[in-house]
């Protein structure tokens, strides 16, 4: 009986579909898009166009162990290794079109969104030259102000309706403006549930361990603008608040003793080692960045507001926005420390740490401590330093009761 | 020949001592200086402003400085930048603009309004969607946001007539510095690679006004002599990358018997390959220029032309093979790296990939391969 | 006493090595000393090579290896790429690729059916993939870098050395050994380390049989062994595997009285 599912059984039959589909509505003359985790994806939703997403699906290789294989491939390319991981992961991908992960198939069109990086631009330019597919480039300028502009906006929103009438041109159909409200409406109830989620983590103890966060992000980046998505979250946001009406914490064999936000990526091949290393110590992630990364909520019909949201995650943002919102996220959900993650492959994110580091520390007075890592490469992390600066943390956050 | 040489000598004390020019030019012009970082800058605007533009693509230092803002994978130009920035080197300046081509240069940008704010930092985003209306209409206004800013922080003010003639000017630079490379190609040898990169360098730290007739008298001199025997016969190439730096770097490239008879470097050739054409007001062909400037690794460019141009620039120029310059740890050139060696592998056109760093204790690994290109060439 | 004589010295950073051939390219002479360049190394090198050959002087000399440019006394200096691949082709006539790992730099080299070069790539900054990481690895376990082929026989397979960093690779394998895993297994990893990273390399250029493995990191039967398994390629060894520059310099001299 579908009621008595867990949000656990929905999340992994949901992706299992997610996958299974992907695999098939091409022969059923459907188009398929790849793109990037927070895209406009309301438009191909409302287009009938199948998107799948390689950031997921190089994550899932991740956290198989199975990256290095397609790593490699991509390095014998030509690719250097001090690029982004999962565009060494997709890049192979691409080509060998088979993984222990589950499979995707190649794309019609490619949906790409900078307002993650300018490293998608260059992986998905790429891509459409190599396999010769339209690419629709949504660039989101950096916010070097605090803010949104008017300017980004009006070109944000000028970006999405010039790829609805690209998207017209591609399918040979008119852009369903009905359907299209539809979609805005429950993808914003699906962002508001996700968040809403997130913040039962706040209870002391937290109901949730943040690496099920991780886990539950795979269905906010593909399942947003559907009603099984944000089913599943809400379903998942009154697990959490009965949980924390009961006062449980996050593991039944052991007390949480200290709460941390892990700041940047999963290390997907090491996601079991983390968690069990912070465990270890009774340290609940109880939170990160990622919440926020997809509260993607506007009114229906008012397109200057969805083009702000898409270009007001925090990694678009400026410094002073990201250290506000640590600060912010230290007193919301109690916080003990932070751990940050300087992440071989994500550039934009390593070079503010340090400074951020700095002003969240002088305001909040809570530790934190950076170990190096990646996404998906296994090269690049080593078990030990992460388990000396974990200890090292406990006892500056031993030091601070 | 002795007329090139003095010509030459003056620009490269020039280049080669950025400071003091930039001072010296300072006192000269009367002017405020603004430092412009790499890639793309409106230096139209500077100029129209009645400012003098300086370019700042890194230099040697290597200290630890910028160790506080950046871990050690962090691409070397922008290391020495920020490194000299906590030096003390850039207090010349009147205020920085700081670009957001890449995710790196996004957060210097954030790194600096915090370490550095005396430099008064103005960034600028340039559109990735280029071509479009959007993106054009976005630019325009972006240009217009980072004119008044300048002005205010300046304390000056631009007109329609003061933009126009300086993109007019901007156009003349460019157009003079790609009849000065096709010059050096038509007397291969006859100026040494280096020469060639502090002759176009020179540019970046003294006004234009005075830069042009430089290269102009210089250009005129080039054709007018004859590649000595000694220095006819070396190996005609091209260099692709961000900066043909280190000094010893292109040294290696003469010793080994390379010479280099076009660029796409982002610090030369595609800083003047584009010019403006003549439609609208001075932002407008400030917009259409970048929208017709093709094949840089920082500008998305959906038919990725940058292989194939390179492919027709050796053709053009006779040069023999490509010699790709990877400044370590620059990501749009390394995404591009894979595609534009398929283009010279379907071109048979011999290349060599080396990767480097603005500052390098040793050359001697690049110098074998260096050498060795020209031994299988 | 040969008719007419050729020299080739490889000058590294810690050795140099003279050879000495004559007209038929048959070796008549060839010494190596542990001493690289700036220091007597080349000379000594050089006197016994003289001495073994019976001569008093050569008519040709290419000098190779890092030091070449400042050994004035040769003809001609020329890359130890170039020279490997000459002095392999002519050893190996059957030779498309040569992986060549010595202390500082892996290369992998593709040959011409002459001999000359026709594409190759080197490693990059990072010490992976090269002799030093060996250093480094038999310093941690504790053996000398001779021993540590030996030492990868009694392994298991299974020890994984993932790290490209050679510092993170170095703790890895502390933290590997106080794990509970065998000084024979980790050498084992280590090995098959390299051996990913130098296939990785060759992918650039391409592996086409056959493949000679050269430079002082081939005398080393499990690193060799650990490359075929991750190529699929059979690797051809050479006697002398850390002679070939000096070897093909020599050749490339013969060439100069042509």
């Amino acid at each position: 009986m579908s009621e008595q599912k867990t949000s656990k059984e929905l999340l992994n039959e949901l992706l299992e579909t997610h996958y299974d589909n992907a695999m098939k509505v091409q022969s059923e003359g459907k188009l398929l898009a790849w793109c990037t985790s927070i895209s406009p994806q309301e438009l191909l939703e409302t287009m009938d166009i199948y998107a799948v997403y390689p950031e997921n699906h190089a994550a899932a290789i991740g956290a198989r162990k199975q990256a290095p294989d397609f790593i490699n491939y991509s390095e014998s390319n030509g690719y250097s290794s001090d690029l982004c991981s999962y565009a060494r992961v997709n890049l192979a991908y691409m080509d060998i079109l088979q993984s222990e992960a589950g499979n995707i198939p190649r794309p019609d069109l490619i949906f790409c969104c900078s307002n993650i990086c300018n490293t998608v631009l260059k992986w998905y330019e790429n891509i459409s030259k190599e396999l010769n597919i339209p690419l629709i480039v949504f660039d989101t300028p950096f916010n070097h102000q605090y803010e949104v502009n008017d300017q980004c906006t009006q070109y944000i929103k000028g970006q999405l309706l010039e790829a609805i009438g690209k998207l017209e041109q591609i399918t040979g159909r008119k852009f369903d403006h009905d359907r299209f409200r539809e979609v805005m409406k429950i993808s914003s109830e699906t962002s508001k549930w996700w968040k809403k989620a997130s913040l039962e983590a706040a209870a002391k103890p937290s109901p949730l361990n943040g690496f099920e966060l991780f886990n539950y992000m795979a269905a906010i980046v593909c399942a947003r603008g559907t009603v099984a998505g944000r089913d599943l979250y809400k379903l998942w946001y009154e697990e959490l608040r009965d949980k924390a009406a009961k006062g449980l914490g996050p593991w039944k064999d052991e007390d949480e003793k200290y709460r941390v936000m892990w700041d940047g990526i999963a290390c997907w091949p090491y996601l079991g080692l983390t968690y069990k290393t912070l465990k270890k110590y009774g340290i609940n992630m109880v939170t990160s960045t990622y919440p926020d990364s997809w509260y993607i909520v506007y009114d229906v019909d008012d397109l200057d507001g969805m083009a702000r949201c898409y270009s007001s995650n925090y990694v678009n943002r400026n410094l002073s926005f990201g250290a506000d919102n640590i600060v912010d996220i230290v007193n919301k959900f109690s916080l003990d420390g932070i751990v940050f993650h300087s992440n071989r492959s994500c550039k934009l994110m390593d070079f503010r740490q340090f400074e951020i580091q700095r002003q969240v520390e002088a305001r909040t007075g809570v530790p934190s401590i950076i170990f190096d890592g990646d996404q998906t490469d296994p090269r690049a992390f080593n078990p030990s330093q992460f388990e000396n600066r974990i200890q090292a943390l406990v006892e500056m956050m031993e030091s601070r009761r | 020949m002795n007329g090139i040489n003095d010509k030459i000598n003056e620009l490269k004390a020039i280049s080669q001592n950025p400071g003091q020019s930039v001072a010296q030019a300072i006192k000269d012009t009367g002017k405020k200086a603004v430092g412009c970082f790499p890639i793309y800058t409106p230096d139209e605007v500077v100029y129209a402003l009645g400012l003098l533009p300086v370019g700042m693509w890194g230099g040697p230092s290597k200290g630890n400085k910028s160790s506080k803002y950046l871990q050690t994978f962090c691409c070397s130009i922008m290391k020495a930048n920020t490194e000299q920035a906590l030096g003390g080197d850039y207090d010349m300046l009147s205020a920085v603009i700081v670009t957001s081509f890449c995710d790196t240069l996004k957060c210097i940008i954030e790194d600096w309004k915090i370490a550095v704010p005396h430099l008064n930092i103005v960034p600028i985003v340039y559109p990735q969607n280029r071509k479009s209306n959007s993106g054009k209409t976005y630019f325009k206004a972006e240009l217009k946001r980072v004119a008044d800013e300048l002005a205010e922080i300046t304390d000056t003010s631009y007109t329609d007539e003061s933009l126009a003639a300086a993109v007019d000017l901007y156009d003349e630079y460019r157009r003079t510095l790609q009849d000065f490379v096709k010059s050096v190609a038509e007397k291969p040898g006859l100026i040494t690679p280096l020469e060639r990169h502090h002759v176009v360098k020179a540019g970046y730290f003294i006004d234009k006004k005075d830069y042009v007739p430089k290269v102009k008298a210089l250009t005129e001199d080039i054709r007018a002599a004859e590649v000595p025997s000694d220095r006819q016969g070396l190996n005609p190439i091209v260099i692709s990358g961000i900066i043909g730096e280190p000094d010893g770097l292109l040294e290696v490239f003469d010793e080994c018997g390379f010479t280099v008879v076009g660029d796409d470097l982002a610090q030369e050739s595609r800083q003047f390959r584009t010019i403006a054409p003549n439609v609208g007001d001075g932002f407008d062909r400030m917009v259409e220029r970048i929208a017709m400037q093709d094949g840089c690794a920082f500008l998305y460019d959906e038919e990725k032309r940058r292989g194939r141009m390179i492919v027709d620039l050796a053709k053009e120029t006779g040069a023999v093979g490509v010699i790709f310059n990877q400044l370590k740890f620059c990501d749009p050139e390394e995404f591009d790296w894979p595609l534009v060696k398929k283009e010279f592998n379907a071109a048979e056109l011999p290349y060599l990939y080396i990767e480097t760093e603005q500052q390098m204790d040793s050359l001697e690994q690049v110098r074998t391969s260096i050498q060795t290109f020209g031994e299988l060439l | 006493m040969p008719e007419r004589a050729y020299m080739g010295i490889d000058i590294g950073s810690s050795s140099s090595k003279a050879v000495i051939i004559d007209r038929d390219a048959a070796i008549r002479g060839e010494h190596i000393i542990n001493l690289g360049t700036g220091s007597r190394g080349p000379a000594d090198a050089i006197a016994k090579a003289f001495e073994q050959a019976g001569i008093t002087k050569v008519d040709r000399t290419v000098a190779t290896g890092y030091g070449r440019i400042l050994f004035k006394e040769a003809d001609k200096q020329i890359t130890e790429i170039s020279c490997h691949a000459r002095g392999v082709k002519q050893l190996v006539p059957t030779a498309e690729t040569v992986v060549d790992i010595g202390g500082q730099d892996a290369k992998v080299i593709r040959v011409k059916p002459d001999g000359r070069v026709e594409n190759f790539v080197m490693n990059d900054k990072c010490a992976a993939g090269t002799g030093r990481f060996l250093e480094v690895m038999s310093r941690v376990l504790g053996v000398g870098i001779d021993q540590l082929s030996e030492l990868a026989d009694k392994g298991k397979p299974g020890v994984n050395i993932s790290s490209t960093c050679t510092v993170f690779a170095e703790s890895e394998v502390i933290s590997q050994l106080s794990s509970g895993s065998s000084i024979e297994d980790v050498a084992l990893g280590a090995h098959r380390s390299i051996a990913e990273r130098i296939v990785g390399l060759a992918g650039r250029v391409g592996i086409e049989d056959d493949v000679v493995m050269t430079g002082g990191v081939a005398l080393n039967d499990s690193v060799v062994q650990a490359v075929e398994d991750v190529s699929g390629h059979k690797i051809t060894r050479l006697k002398d595997p850390q002679g070939m520059g000096a070897f093909g310099a020599a050749l490339y001299a013969r060439d100069l009285d042509n």
